[in-house]
C-alpha cells in the first residue's frame, strides 16, 4: 500500500511515540542509504527506518504496521547478500542496531544470552579473555550481527567442523508478526514440542524478529595449525579436497581461494599468498596439541599427492591472522580490481568441485565477464564472484543470466543454490531449480503458521512467477534490473 | 474398518503386506489394536496408503523399529499401523562426499555396518540400535552418549522426505552439507513424532570412523563430587565424545557399586592415551578413584542405564537441563523418590544436560497415585531450573495423571497452528504429542 | 550512464565508486558503533557522497549532519578491503558542504580567526596564547565559570572554554634549538616539525623530541618560519588554505637538507604525507610534493627502525597506549610505538581495549561536535580506567588535551604523557612534562 503524506506524518508521531525521539527516519535522503545490503544490484525504499531498543519497542512496532497494514522487515547491519532485508514493497524497516547488548554469559554451562544487534566476532571478544568463541563465523563476522545470522542460518569457514549457526542456537525471544512476544526453545538442549527454534533459524526473517538469541559457546582449542597448499592447477587443488576428506579428515576448515582473487587481498593487505598460484587451500586444523602433528602430516601428504607445488604453515599467530584476514576480506577486496561484483552462492557435492568449477568458468568466459573463485571447499560451497562495471550497459544483465546458469549446474549435480547467503530477493526465482511446486506449497503453509498475513518480510524466498507453482498469495514483481530494462525472466 | 478400504490397501501393496486381526498382536500399544497394519514397499505406495487413510479419515500411526512406539498417548480412535520396515535400501554414499542417503526403515545398525565397510559412520548412537530404524531415530529425536561430541540427529539430517498428510512426497533440505535454501525441513521434522508428516528418506553427515575409542570408568563415594568433575571437564582442554554420570544404582548395572562417572575419547591412539590420563588427574583432585577402561560393549548400554537398574520399572523419565543443574536435579530427585518409599536410578548425559531416571517397581505393584506424586515432583525440579521433563515412559494409569509432554509455554500456539496448516484432517498420530497435536 | 569522473567542490570523488557495499567498515566506525544508523557509517557516507557527486540529492540538513558528524577518523580504512581512499573522499566532502554552507557571520568569523589567521601566522598563535594564558591565570576564566557567563556565549564557545587547554608559562612555550647535535655515531640529519598549536601548548615536547632524537644520532634541525601543516583546514573543509600552507611547508623544509622530517603529531604527520594527493594537480608541486612525503615520518616510525641506543635508565610504571586515529589508521603504524615502550626497563606496558578507537578529540571535532565527542571520551576513559594504567602513551597533543578532561572530570589519577615524554625520561630528562 502506499502511505498518504499526512499518513505517513501521523505514522511517524506514532512511532516517534513508542520509541522516543531520534528512533524514526522518513527524510528520503536517509532512506536512500538503505535501499541496499551487501548485494548492490537490488534496491528497495522503505518508508521509515526505526531503531528499537527492546523487545516490547520491536512488539509495539509490528503491532502498529499490523493495524496500518504496512510491511516491515528487520535489519542488521545490512552486510547480507541476497537482498534479504530489502523492503521490497515500502513499509519500516526494523533496524536492530540499537539492540547489542551480550545479556548474560553462563560459561558452566558454555551458553550466553545476546541481543539480534550485536556483531558477531563481539561476542567472541566478550568471551575471548576467559577462553572462549562463538563457532559460526562468517566472513562477514566483523560486521554482522548475531540476528542477521540467525535470518540466513550463516555458516563460515569453519563450519565444515563446528557446523553452521543452527548448530550453535539454543532458544530466541521473537516478536511473531502479530506482535506476540514468543519464546521458542531456551537454553536446554533439547526441545520442549516441535524444534521451532530450529525452524526459526535460516527462516530469513519471514517467521518473525528475534529479539534474545541464546547461542552456545565454545571453548578454544588448546592447538590451531595453519597450512597453506599451493597449487598450479586449480584442478589439483579441487582434487586435494576431497583426497583430505578420503583419508578420514576432517579439518576445522578447508578453504580455496583462486588465482585473481589472490591478487586482490594481496594488493588489499598483503597477506602472504602467493602471487603466482593458480589456487591456494588454506587448511585449518585445531583441536588437542597431542596429535596435532601427525594429523598434520596426513593432510600435507594428501595435497602432495594430489600435486600441491608447495606447502606452508603459519610460524606465527600474527602469520596465521592475516592469511585469514586476507580469506575473510577477499568479498571486499574485489573492489581493487573491479567496480562491483556479484557473489554466488551454491553447493555441490564435494567430489563434483573439479568439474562444476570447469562449468564455471565456462559460463563465465562465454558471458565475457571475469571471475574469483574463494570458497569453503571442505563443504562444497563455491563463491563464484563475478566482477562487473555498473556503469557498463548490459553488464548487470550478463552477471544475473550467468549466475542462473551457475546455480543450474549446482542444482544438476545434486547440489542446492545457496549454502549460506540465503534465497532473500536475489535467488527466489531459483528455487524450482531444487523444489517442487509441492515442496514450496508446503513450505508456504509453514511460513502461513508463523506470519498468516504475509506483512512480515514479504517477496522473499518464494518464487514470483506463478507457474513456478502456485504457492499462495505472493504477486509478480519485476526485480528492478528487470524494470530497468537490462534482465529478462528465464 | 471397512473391508473397501482393506481392499483397496491390498490392492496397493500386496496382500501379504496388510495385516490384520490376531497379526496385529505386536503393533497392540497400551492395549489398544489397531485396525490394521500396512507395509508398502516405495514412497509412492506410502504416499499411496496415507492418501487412502486420508479419505477414510483413518489415524496413521507411522512405525518404523518400534522401540519408541509407547512414547507419549496412544491415538484415540485405532487407525493404521503404517510400517517402514520394507523400506530399508541404503540408497547413495558418497564417501568423498562425507554423505549418505537412506531409506527410512534401514535400521541403525544396518547402516553403520554398511558405512563402516567404507571407513565411516553416522554419529548417532541411540538404544536398540538392532531395532531402531533410522526415520524412527529421526521422527523421536533418540540419541546416546555421543552427541556429547557430536549432537543429535537435528545436527546430522541434512535432506528428508516425507509423505504430507494429504499424501504429497515433500522434500527438504538437500544432499549437501551446508544448504540453506528454503526452509529448514529436517528440523521440522526431528523430534516431530510423525504429526506432521511421514519419514520416507533422509540424507545425513557422516564421519570417518575414529583410528582408536576408549570408555573409562571413575567411580566416586558421593555424586555431588563426580558433579564437580563433570564441570572441570567441561572447563580443561579436553575433548571428551560422551560423558556419563550415573548414580550408585544405574552404575551397578555397570559394574560399578558408587556413583561413577564414565567418559569416552576417541582420536588417535596417543590422543586417547592423553586424555585418559589428564582425566585421571583430573578427577583423583575431584575425589574420583583411579579410573578404568570399560569394555566397548559397553557403550549401547549407557542410554538405558537407568532403567536397566531395575528389572521392572515403573516408570522412566527424560528431563533436558542446564549442565550446571545435572547432579543435583539427580539427588534432589532420587532424595525425593525415596522419601515416598520408591527406588529410582538416575543416568546423565551430563555435559549437554539430558538425565534420564526410572523408578523401580518391586514385587507388589505401587500406586498409579504415588508414582504420579514423584513424577510431578522430578518435573518441577527441572522446571525450577528452566528445563523440561518429557515422561518417556510409563502405564497408562499413570501418563493419565501426569502429562507425557512438559508444556511449552506461548510457543504452543505456534505448534497448533503448524499442525493444523500441515495436517488440517488431523491424521497422523493424532493426539500422542504436546499439547494433545 | 555518465561515466565522467565523479567530483565534489572540484576534488575527485572516483574513490567512492571503489567500495563494494561489503558492509566490513561499519562496526570499525566510533559514530555508527554509538548511534547505529547508517548514514552515520562508513558505507553510508561514502553513499551519501556518491549520490551528491551523482546529482542524486542535493546538499541537505540531515546530509551535512551526517557528513559533519564524520570524525575523519580513518579507523574505516584500516579495514577496508576495498581500499576506498575514504579520508580523501570525506574531505571533498567536507569543502562542498563548506562551500554550500558557510554558516552563520559568528561562524564564520571564528572560521577565520582559527584557520585564517592563527593557524596561518605563528607570531599570531603565539600572540593568543599569551592572551589565553592570561585568560587563565588571571582568573578570569575561573570567574566566568563560575559566574555561568561562558554557558551564555553563542554557538560551541562554551566548549571551547571547557576544552581550552592550560597555557604554559612563555618559558615552557620555547621552541627547540634551530640545531641539537648528535650525540654518538651520527645516524642522520632530519627536521622537526613543531606544529602550530602544539607549539603554543607543547612546547615541551617538542625539546623532549629534539633531545631524544639527538641520543639517537640524530643532528636535529628545526627550520625558521614554519606554519602549520594545514591539516585542520583540510579537515574542516578550508581547501584553499590548506593548499598554501601544503606549499609553504614544502618551501621551508626543502630548504633544510635534511634526509627525514620527523612529526610528533599525529594529524600532521598524516596529513602531510597526503601532500602528494592533495598537489597531485598543481604542475608546480606535484613532484616536489611527493619527494616530500617520502621524507616524512612519524617519531615512533622512525625511532623504531633501529633499537633504541642506550643507556636507558628504568622507568617504572605502568603504562597503556592509545593510538591517536591519525597514527594507527592515517599512517598505519601500530607496532611501532609499543616496540619503543617495550625497550624502556621497568616499563609495564598493558593492553587498552579499543586502543585504535578515536578518543572524540578528532582535530576540532570536540568544538564543532561536542555532544558526540563527549560519548566517545567517555567510552575511552572507561577502558583507560580497566586496565589500571598509571600513564596512558599516547603520540598527539589532541589526544592528550581530550583524554587528559575526561579523567580529571573522572578524578582519575592517570597521567597523561605523549611518548616521547617516556623516552625523554628514560634518557634523563624530565619528560618534558608540563607539570
Amino acid at each position: 500500500m502506499t502511505l498518504t503524506a499526512s499518513g505517513k506524518r501521523d505514522l511517524r508521531q506514532e512511532l516517534e511515540a513508542i520509541l522516543g525521539p531520534g528512533a524514526v527516519l522518513s527524510d528520503p535522503d536517509e532512506l536512500l542509504v538503505y535501499e541496499s545490503d551487501g548485494l548492490t544490484l537490488f534496491r528497495a525504499l522503505a518508508d521509515f527506518v526505526v531503531f528499537p531498543t527492546s523487545a516490547e519497542h520491536v512488539s509495539a512496532i509490528v503491532k502498529l504496521a499490523n493495524r496500518e497494514k504496512l510491511p516491515f522487515v528487520a535489519r542488521g547491519a545490512g552486510t547480507g547478500l541476497s537482498g534479504g532485508c530489502l523492503p521490497t514493497e515500502g513499509g519500516i524497516v526494523i533496524s536492530l542496531m540499537r539492540m547489542n547488548r551480550v545479556l548474560e554469559v553462563d560459561y558452566d554451562n558454555q551458553i550466553a544470552v545476546v541481543e539480534p544487534g550485536l556483531v558477531n566476532l563481539h561476542l567472541s571478544w566478550k568471551v575471548g579473555p576467559r577462553g572462549y568463541y562463538y563457532a559460526p563465523d562468517p566472513s562477514s563476522q566483523q560486521a554482522c550481527t548475531i540476528g542477521g545470522n540467525i535470518a540466513n542460518n550463516s555458516g563460515g569457514p569453519h563450519t565444515l567442523k563446528y557446523g553452521v549457526t543452527t548448530n550453535h542456537v539454543l532458544g530466541l525471544e521473537v516478536v511473531m508478526p502479530d506482535g506476540e512476544v514468543v519464546w521458542l526453545g531456551g537454553k536446554t538442549r533439547d526441545a520442549c514440542g516441535y524444534d521451532l527454534a530450529g525452524v526459526f533459524v535460516g527462516s530469513e526473517g519471514t517467521f518473525g524478529i528475534a529479539t534474545k538469541i541464546v547461542v552456545r559457546i565454545l571453548k578454544k582449542p588448546q592447538a590451531v595449525k595453519t597450512v597453506l597448499a599451493v597449487f598450479d592447477e586449480i584442478d589439483r587443488a579441487s582434487e586435494a579436497v576431497s583426497a583430505v576428506i578420503g583419508r578420514g579428515l576432517v579439518p576445522a576448515a578447508m578453504e580455496m581461494i583462486d588465482h585473481l582473487t589472490i591478487q586482490a587481498v594481496e594488493d588489499a593487505f598483503g597477506c602472504g599468498y602467493p602471487r603466482d598460484a593458480a589456487a591456494a587451500l588454506l587448511i585449518e586444523l585445531d583441536g588437542l596439541a597431542v596429535g596435532m602433528e601427525a594429523q598434520a602430516e596426513r593432510i600435507v601428504a594428501a595435497c602432495r599427492e594430489t600435486g600441491a607445488r608447495e606447502i606452508r604453515t603459519a610460524r606465527t599467530e600474527s602469520e596465521r591472522l592475516l592469511l585469514w584476514k586476507g580469506r575473510k576480506s577477499a568479498f571486499g577486496a574485489y573492489g581493487r580490481i573491479s567496480p562491483a561484483y556479484m557473489v554466488m552462492d551454491g553447493v555441490i557435492p564435494r567430489t563434483k568441485l573439479p568439474y562444476v568449477l570447469h562449468r564455471v568458468n565456462e559460463i563465465v568466459a562465454a558471458a565475457g565477464l571475469r571471475v574469483g573463485n574463494v570458497f569453503h571447499a571442505g563443504d562444497g560451497n563455491l563463491h563464484p564472484n563475478l566482477l562487473y562495471d555498473p556503469r557498463k550497459p548490459g553488464d548487470e544483465a550478463r552477471v544475473v543470466a550467468a549466475g542462473a546458469e551457475i546455480m543450474k549446474v549446482c542444482a544438476e549435480v545434486g547440489g542446492s543454490i545457496s549454502g549460506e547467503h540465503g534465497i532473500g530477493l536475489e535467488k527466489s526465482d531459483f528455487m524450482p531449480f531444487i523444489f517442487s511446486a509441492a515442496d514450496l506449497a508446503f513450505m508456504h503453509r509453514l511460513k502461513s503458521a508463523f506470519n498468516p498475513t504475509g506483512l512480515c518480510n514479504p517477496g522473499k524466498i518464494f518464487p514470483t512467477k506463478k507457474s513456478c507453482g502456485e504457492v499462495g498469495p505472493v504477486a509478480y514483481r519485476p526485480h528492478p534490473i528487470e524494470e530497468k530494462g537490462l534482465a529478462q525472466r528465464f | 474398518m471397512p473391508d473397501a478400504l482393506l481392499d483397496k490397501l491390498r490392492a496397493t501393496v500386496g496382500t501379504q503386506n496388510v495385516l490384520t486381526g490376531v497379526e496385529l498382536s505386536p503393533y497392540v500399544i497400551e492395549g489398544r489394536t489397531p485396525e490394521a497394519a500396512v507395509f508398502p514397499g516405495s514412497v509412492d505406495e506410502v504416499a499411496a496408503v496415507i492418501g487412502l487413510a486420508a479419505d477414510a479419515a483413518r489415524p496413521v500411526t507411522p512405525w518404523g523399529g518400534g522401540t519408541a512406539a509407547s512414547v507419549g498417548m496412544p491415538a484415540a480412535p485405532a487407525g493404521l499401523v503404517l510400517g517402514l520396515r520394507r523400506l530399508s535400501r541404503l540408497l547413495e554414499h558418497e564417501p568423498g562426499d562425507l554423505t549418505a542417503s537412506v531409506e527410512a526403515g534401514m535400521t541403525v545398525e544396518a547402516f553403520q555396518t554398511a558405512l563402516r565397510g567404507r571407513g565411516q559412520w553416522v554419529s548417532l548412537d541411540p538404544a536398540d540400535a538392532r531395532l531402531a530404524t533410522l526415520g524412527g531415530v529421526l521422527a523421536t529425536n533418540a540419541s546416546g552418549p555421543r552427541r556429547h561430541l557430536y549432537g543429535t540427529a537435528r545436527d546430522l539430517l541434512i535432506g528428508v522426505t516425507v509423505v504430507t498428510a494429504d499424501g504429497t512426497v515433500v522434500r527438504g533440505g538437500g544432499k549437501v552439507v551446508k544448504n540453506v535454501a528454503g526452509y529448514d525441513l529436517p528440523k521440522l521434522f526431528v523430534g516431530s513424532y510423525g504429526t506432521l508428516g511421514v519419514i520416507v528418506e533422509a540424507t545425513v553427515k557422516l564421519r570417518p570412523l575414529p583410528d582408536h575409542e576408549r570408555l573409562v570408568c571413575i567411580p566416586f563415594e558421593r555424586l555431588k563430587d563426580a558433579g564437580a568433575a563433570v564441570r572441570a571437564l567441561l572447563a580443561s582442554d579436553l575433548i571428551p565424545n560422551a560423558i556419563e554420570l550415573l548414580d550408585a544404582p544405574a552404575g551397578a548395572a555397570l559394574g560399578a557399586e558408587s556413583p561413577a562417572l564414565v567418559v569416552g575419547f576417541d582420536g588417535l591412539r596417543e590422543q586417547v592415551d592423553w586424555q585418559c590420563a589428564e582425566l585421571n588427574r583430573l578427577a583423583v583432585a575431584c575425589g574420583g578413584q583411579e579410573g578404568r577402561p570399560l569394555p566397548d560393549g559397553t557403550w549401547p548400554r549407557l542410554e538405558t542405564a537407568a532403567r536397566a537398574a531395575f528389572p521392572v520399572v515403573a516408570a522412566v523419565m527424560s528431563f533436558s537441563v542446564l549442565p550446571s543443574q545435572v547432579a543435583d536435579l539427580m539427588e534432589q530427585g532420587a532424595g525425593g523418590a525415596r522419601a515416598r518409599g520408591l527406588a529410582s536410578a538416575w543416568a546423565a548425559h551430563a555435559g549437554v544436560g539430558v538425565v534420564r531416571a526410572a523408578v523401580g517397581s518391586d514385587v507388589r505393584p505401587k500406586e498409579p497415585s504415588a508414582i504420579a506424586a514423584v513424577l510431578r515432583e522430578w518435573r518441577e525440579l527441572a522446571r525450577a531450573g528452566g528445563g523440561h521433563g518429557t515422561l518417556e515412559w510409563a502405564p497408562l494409569a499413570v501418563k493419565s495423571q501426569v502429562p507425557v509432554w512438559d508444556d511449552p509455554g506461548a510457543a504452543v500456539r505456534i505448534m497448533e497452528r503448524i499442525k493444523a496448516q500441515l495436517d488440517p484432517r488431523n491424521i497422523l498420530n493424532p493426539g500422542r504429542f504436546v499439547a494433545g497435536i | 550512464m555518465d561515466a565522467s569522473p565523479l567530483t565534489l567542490h572540484g576534488l575527485s570523488v572516483e574513490g567512492v565508486n571503489q567500495c563494494v557495499h561489503c558492509g566490513l567498515c561499519l562496526a570499525y566506525c566510533p559514530t555508527f558503533s554509538v548511534l547505529g544508523t547508517e548514514m552515520d557509517s562508513p558505507r553510508g557516507r561514502i553513499f551519501l557522497v556518491k549520490s551528491l557527486a551523482e546529482g542524486r540529492m542535493s546538499l541537505s540538513d540531515s546530509t551535512v549532519r551526517h557528513l559533519s558528524l564524520c570524525l575523519d577518523c580513518r579507523a574505516c580504512e584500516t579495514v577496508c578491503p576495498a581500499g576506498v581512499p575514504y579520508g580523501q573522499l570525506i574531505e571533498a566532502a567536507k569543502a562542498e558542504i563548506e562551500r554550500q554552507r558557510p554558516g552563520g557571520p559568528v561562524r564564520r568569523i571564528f572560521r577565520w580567526l582559527n584557520f585564517g589567521l592563527l593557524l596561518g601566522h605563528p607570531r599570531l598563535l603565539a600572540l593568543a596564547a599569551s592572551g589565553a594564558r592570561l585568560y587563565q591565570a588571571s582568573g578570569l576564566q575561573r570567574l566566568a565559570r563560575r559566574s555561568g557567563l561562558i554557558r551564555r556565549l553563542p554557538g560551541t564557545l562554551p566548549a571551547w572554554d571547557a576544552l581550552l587547554p592550560t597555557v604554559p608559562s612563555k618559558a615552557e612555550r620555547a621552541a627547540p634549538p634551530r640545531l641539537t647535535p648528535a650525540e654518538g655515531p651520527r645516524r642522520a640529519r632530519v627536521a622537526l616539525l613543531t606544529g602550530c598549536v602544539q607549539s603554543v601548548v607543547f612546547g615541551a615536547h617538542n625539546r623532549a623530541t629534539a633531545r631524544v632524537l639527538a641520543k639517537n644520532g640524530c643532528d636535529v634541525v628545526v627550520p625558521d618560519g614554519q606554519g602549520c601543516c594545514g591539516a585542520l583546514n583540510a579537515h574542516g573543509g578550508d581547501h584553499a588554505r590548506a593548499l598554501a600552507m601544503a606549499r609553504s611547508t614544502i618551501d621551508t623544509f626543502e630548504a633544510a637538507g635534511v634526509e627525514a622530517v620527523i612529526v610528533n603529531t599525529s594529524g600532521c604527520g598524516a596529513h602531510m604525507k597526503a601532500y602528494g594527493h592533495l598537489l597531485a594537480d598543481d604542475p608546480a608541486y606535484a613532484a616536489r610534493a611527493k619527494r616530500f612525503v617520502a621524507s616524512v615520518q612519524d617519531l615512533a616510525e622512525f625511532l623504531a627502525r633501529e633499537p633504541l641506543r642506550g643507556p636507558l635508565s628504568p622507568v617504572p610504571l605502568t603504562c597503556t597506549y592509545h593510538d591517536p586515529c591519525h597514527v594507527v589508521h592515517g599512517q598505519k603504524i601500530k607496532s611501532e610505538p609499543r616496540q619503543l615502550l617495550a625497550q624502556i626497563p621497568g616499563l609495564r606496558l598493558v593492553e587498552l581495549a579499543e586502543s585504535d578507537w578515536c578518543c572524540g578529540s578528532a582535530g576540532i571535532y570536540n568544538l564543532t561536535q561536542p555532544e558526540m565527542a563527549t560519548r566517545l571520551l567517555h567510552r575511552k576513559v572507561g577502558h583507560v580506567l580497566a586496565t589500571q594504567a598509571e600513564a596512558l602513551v599516547t603520540a598527539n597533543p589532541g589526544c592528550i588535551l581530550q583524554i587528559q578532561a575526561g579523567l580529571s572530570a573522572h578524578d582519575a589519577k592517570v597521567n597523561v604523557l605523549h611518548l616521547v615524554e617516556i623516552l625523554d625520561r628514560a634518557y634523563g630528562g624530565h619528560g618534558g612534562s608540563r607539570r
